[in-house]
């Protein structure tokens, strides 16, 4: 059978093959990526897009969940202050209902306790980067004004709505509790209970039942500031997950769409030698013919 | 002839029938780079011998024709297999190039969208905070953008592809009237009782280069020959060519033969791929960001109205609303708002709600185009044109090797070899010099003949 005189085109064909295989490999070790374009692997492609995506949503949820954090912890830290004035409070109470004080000391408690009114309007009207956080979704405008003709002598004037922060995939988080329900609540009415307080030992009378009052309100008060404590224990634990899981969206990635480099570089080398071989060939094929040697 | 003289008669005939066997053999050497090149033979035969007496003389050595060697099977293989990996060639350039508008996983469309509703998800704990509002608008100036470009650039690609429509129609045309051209030199040699042989590899030459371009069927006729594109179209009979005219319909150039439109019904070469590039893949992927960039909007837009803004209004739209049945959303895509307070986060009227973020989120994971989640439709359309790029670059790749064993087959048949046109040459060489000497004894021979009256005489 005659073969084919002119053997370049095959040659030429087989060298580009392998120059291709070279760059294609270079390609994956320098990118450390084993798929750069949809052709390479388009069903690894396509779950890289959706990868890049959740990888996006969970670090948002990460995010957002830090800034969470700090309101909640804002919120539970004036709580606490809170507390600590109205304990201040029962013992100035209980002192000035013990009638063994004169009429200047019971004047200067009231003092005290007037300080302390004008300390929790304050502090129920905290702010959290210039908005109030205890006012339910009303949160540009304060949302306890003191009032001179309402009985706990302020009014609130924010509403009770409560936002929610998604934590998580079907995961809502609340992150706020409204100042009425915190501070104001019917029957444990801290402002109420102060106000009364202060008349009681202004007027000398009906001091006991005024402290009690104020006791019972503060204890309404901690067993409400557990929303608090649970909600950033829960932001803490979400955060756990979260990162467990953002470490296994990125070992996905890696397996999806990673380079192997060991056989990147086997390939490598293999594709050069494959160059070099042809090229050998190519110049050894182009030398001798028959006309060469009739002299 | 008999005789001294019929010998010098034998003689001459294998000196002049050597001398042309070394003439072709140099147009063998000469052309032995011709591309589409076909080597000649000769075809030699012993001379009619001729009667004397009971004995039968031979006359001599007779070329009877040069012939040119070539399959004319594997020419009509190698057509089919030229227009098919043209097609595929240029399909997948044109893929590759849709290729690079999606080109990677973590930016571009896909990511934009991603990002648009992350900003929702940091907005939704600071639900007043102007400078994440902001940062809303500007993640959906982002994707805007994004889908704009992308689809201007299918614009341009498609521009560019109708272009080569014209292009490819004036390049055939070109060809087959230069394939006519030389079918009339071709039959007038054949009358002439001459050999066309060079004309046809010219003509072969010119219509493997038409089969790059369109795919077609070539016919030996009385005439010469008839060139007919796949579904019967005829471009060429005989020293006639039938020019391919374009006309632009609908936006696109289509090709016409006569009154007849064609463009749907080629089926191989770079013409076919471009046609179905501008037809078909460009307009679908078209379709499917344009679906996306629709239901996007639509969806934010109205999941925005069921909310109130930083002013107390209920909210309007975000994005200008895209034009009826999604056709050209993706270029039209546009933020219509630039003021940040317009974004309705609140469900209840105060500025510190974020309720409404809820209803502006859902569109993330709400069915919106073709059934998908924008995510998921992105995705599928980045697999759709991956998975078509990759699969035409398979057929390419194997049909390159087809055509390069079909060329490995021609030359086999029809390639010159110089070792062996050496070696022709040699013993057409030696054939002369042996005939030479034939002359020269008979010469010196006759020469005796002559002078063997006068030796008689003088003794």
């Amino acid at each position: 059978m005659r073969v084919n005189p002119n053997p370049i085109p095959d040659l030429l064909a087989a060298l580009n093959q392998s120059q291709l295989e070279t760059q294609q490999a270079s390609l994956e070790i320098s990118s450390g990526r084993s798929v750069n374009q949809p052709s390479d692997n388009p069903t690894a492609f396509a779950e890289l897009v959706e990868n890049n995506d959740q990888a996006t949503i969970n670090n948002g949820y990460l995010q957002s969940i830090g800034t969470v954090q700090g309101q909640l912890s804002t919120a539970d830290s004036t709580l606490s202050s809170v507390t600590s004035a109205l304990q201040q409070a029962l013992s100035l109470g209980v002192e000035a209902a013990s009638g063994t004080l004169s009429a200047s000391n019971q004047a200067a408690i009231t003092v005290q306790l007037q300080g302390i009114q004008t300390q929790l309007v304050s502090e129920a009207n905290t702010t959290y980067e210039g908005h109030y956080i205890f006012a339910g979704t009303a949160t540009n405008t304060t949302p306890f004004v003191v009032d001179n003709t309402a009985p706990s002598g302020v009014r609130y004037v924010g509403n009770t709505d409560i936002n929610q922060v998604s934590a998580g995939s079907g995961y809502k988080l609340s992150v706020n509790l409204p100042g009425s329900q915190l501070f104001s609540a019917t029957g444990n009415d801290v402002f109420l209970a102060i106000n009364n307080l202060i008349a009681a030992v202004q007027s000398n009378s009906g001091i006991g039942a005024a402290v009690n009052a104020v006791s019972t309100a503060s204890s309404y008060l901690s067993a409400q500031r557990v929303f608090y404590g649970n909600a950033i224990d829960q932001a803490q634990s979400q955060t756990t997950y979260l990162t467990a899981a953002q470490l296994q969206i990125t070992q996905q990635q890696s397996a999806l769409g990673g380079a192997d480099i060991a056989l990147a570089a086997t390939n490598l080398t293999q594709s050069e030698t494959d160059t070099q071989a042809t090229l050998a060939a190519i110049s050894k094929m182009t030398q001798d013919n028959l006309f060469d040697y009739l002299k | 002839m008999s005789g001294l003289f019929g010998t010098l008669s034998i003689a001459l005939s294998s000196l002049s029938v050597s001398q042309e066997e070394m003439a072709i053999t140099g147009n063998n050497v000469a052309n032995a780079n011709t591309p589409g090149y076909s080597r000649q033979v000769a075809d030699t035969a012993a001379g009619d011998p001729i009667a004397i007496g009971s004995i039968s003389a031979g006359t001599g050595v007779v070329l009877q024709k040069i012939e040119s060697l070539r399959d004319p099977i594997l020419e009509i293989q190698l057509n089919q297999a030229t227009a098919q990996n043209s097609q595929l060639n240029t399909a997948l350039g044109q893929l590759q190039q849709l290729q690079t508008q999606f080109g990677s996983s973590t930016s571009g469309i896909g990511a934009d969208i991603s990002d648009f509703f992350n900003t929702l998800q940091q907005l939704s704990p600071d639900p007043s905070n102007l400078q994440l509002r902001q940062s809303v608008l500007t993640a959906a100036g982002n994707l805007a953008t994004d889908f704009n470009t992308a689809a201007n650039n299918l614009q341009t690609q498609r521009g560019n592809l109708d272009l080569n429509v014209v292009q490819s129609v004036s390049a055939v045309n070109t060809l087959t009237s230069q394939i006519a051209g030389v079918d009339q030199q071709i039959e007038s040699l054949k009358n002439a009782g001459d050999d066309p042989s060079t004309l046809v590899d010219t003509q072969t030459n010119l219509i493997r280069q038409l089969s790059a371009l369109v795919n077609v069927s070539v016919v030996p006729t009385d005439q010469g020959i008839s060139v007919t594109t796949g579904n019967g179209t005829t471009l060429v009979s005989g020293s006639q060519s039938f020019a391919l005219t374009t006309e632009s319909s609908a936006g696109a150039q289509h090709i016409f033969s006569g009154s007849h439109d064609i463009t749907g019904t080629l089926t191989g070469g770079s013409l076919a791929a471009v046609i179905q590039t501008r037809d078909q893949e460009i307009p679908s992927l078209g379709n499917s960001l344009d679906q996306l960039a629709a239901g996007l909007a639509n969806g934010l837009n109205s999941a925005n109205t069921t909310g109130t803004d930083l002013n107390g209004a209920p909210g309007g739209n975000i994005f200008a609303p895209p034009p009826p049945g999604g056709v050209g959303a993706a270029a039209a895509l546009q933020v219509s708002i630039t003021d940040p307070a317009l974004i309705a986060a609140s469900s209840d009227g105060s500025s510190g709600s974020n309720g409404n973020l809820a209803a502006l989120a859902a569109v993330a994971t709400t069915p919106l185009a073709n059934g998908q989640t924008p995510i998921a439709s992105y995705s599928s359309l980045v697999f759709q044109i991956g998975n078509a790029t990759s699969n035409t670059s398979a057929d390419a790749d194997s049909s390159n090797l087809i055509l390069q064993q079909l060329q490995d087959q021609r030359g086999s048949v029809s390639g010159v070899s110089l070792d062996q046109e050496a070696s022709n040459l040699i013993q057409y060489q030696t054939a002369y010099q042996a005939a030479a000497r034939v002359v020269s004894a008979v010469d010196s021979l006759l020469a005796d003949a002559v002078n063997l009256g006068i030796d008689a005489a003088q003794q």
